[in-house]
């Protein structure tokens, strides 16, 4: 019974302290650029109800984000977008999952800014590819604001680009994170 | 000889129309704004905890039916969320569960309205889909360009 006692408060110490390593957002803004010079118009669009959770002990991230949730400025390019270029119905959602390759050298209980190099998979239009970037955790009054931006070679991912638009659209696309994150509490 | 001159003109001058209208209509669709949902009629309607049920444990079930669909919802308000920009973010659902529905209001009402947490609250938005809880942050049912219905 005491044995018991003590493995519940033990797993009990351990939750909790799990809790408090973890930083989260609901509201995360994600977004792309597919620009080029020759684009006649902005190719881009944000995102804002993007998840984004953080391992400050493990330095394990990840973002997730919902295709029909980007926003464009015409609806055309949003049509587009959806039903040729992502298909969005058929895979709704882009997920990284990455580490903090120097999160040692990130401390989470002082304010400051700190590079940050991250490596992981990205995983979007049902294609998974090895990706990695280099961005900044900013931490500020207990909570982490990421920012980086994430190369994605379009071709990697199957998504095509019609040879009538083929220099119009940037066969790299710019994901920018941009992401406030909270300390995760239960 | 006057009345052929006279018929290529008009075709001519058809024509022109034409490509006019055409010129208009290309112009009109490139420029085309996101709808406002104030008129838009829903496909379904639900309340915040049938939403989220649709999806757990089958998400695909719940994309097919949804995506991309105009909702309209009922369910408590648990709490309101904001962007950067200060738009809400009304989240509802069962005020004892992890899992919510997240309605981000379309920036027309965005920063307007007083909601009430744990009132009753309509909304008709956009369906963007679901974030499965792979990481103990509770699950959600995302609406975009979400506007308050009136009751």
């Amino acid at each position: 019974m005491k044995k018991l006692f003590i493995l519940i408060t033990l797993f009990g110490l351990l939750g909790s302290a799990q809790a408090q390593n973890r930083f989260f957002t609901k509201t995360g803004k994600i977004s792309f650029d597919a620009t080029t010079p020759k684009s006649p118009e902005n190719i881009d669009a944000v995102n804002k109800n993007s998840t984004c959770v953080l391992d400050s002990k493990t330095g394990d991230i990840q973002f997730s984000v919902l295709m029909k949730g980007f926003e464009f400025d015409r609806a055309l390019m949003m049509e587009h977008f959806n039903e040729n270029y992502a298909e969005s119905d058929k895979f709704p959602k882009t997920i990284y999952k990455g580490i903090i390759v120097n999160n040692a050298a990130v401390n989470y209980s002082k304010d400051g800014s700190y590079p940050a190099k991250v490596k992981g998979k990205l995983t979007m239009h049902g294609e998974t590819r090895d990706l990695e970037t280099e961005g900044t955790l900013t931490i500020k009054n207990g909570k982490v604001a990421v920012s980086a931006i994430f190369p994605a070679l379009l071709s990697d991912y199957r998504i095509g680009i019609p040879q009538l638009v083929a220099d119009k659209v940037a066969k790299t696309a710019k994901i920018t994170v941009d992401c406030t994150l909270e300390p995760l509490t239960k | 000889m006057n009345k052929k001159k006279k018929n290529i003109l008009l075709l001519l001058l058809a024509l022109a129309c034409l490509a006019g209208a055409g010129a208009f209509y290309a112009y009109k669709e490139f420029n085309r704004k996101a709808e406002d949902l104030s008129s838009a009629k829903a496909a379904y309607q639900v309340t915040a905890v049938e939403l989220i049920d649709a999806f757990t444990g089958n998400e695909a079930g719940g994309n097919a039916k949804y995506l991309s669909q105009v909702i309209e919802i009922s369910g408590t308000l648990k709490k309101t969320d904001q962007d950067e920009k200060g738009n809400k973010i009304l989240v509802l659902g069962d005020t004892t569960s992890m899992s919510s529905v997240r309605c981000s209001l379309d920036s027309l009402y965005g920063k307007a309205g007083v909601f009430e947490q744990g009132s009753l609250v309509k909304i008709k938005g956009i369906c963007t889909g679901f974030m499965a809880d792979d990481l103990g942050i509770g699950s959600d049912v995302i609406l975009t360009r979400c506007i308050p219905v009136k009751q």
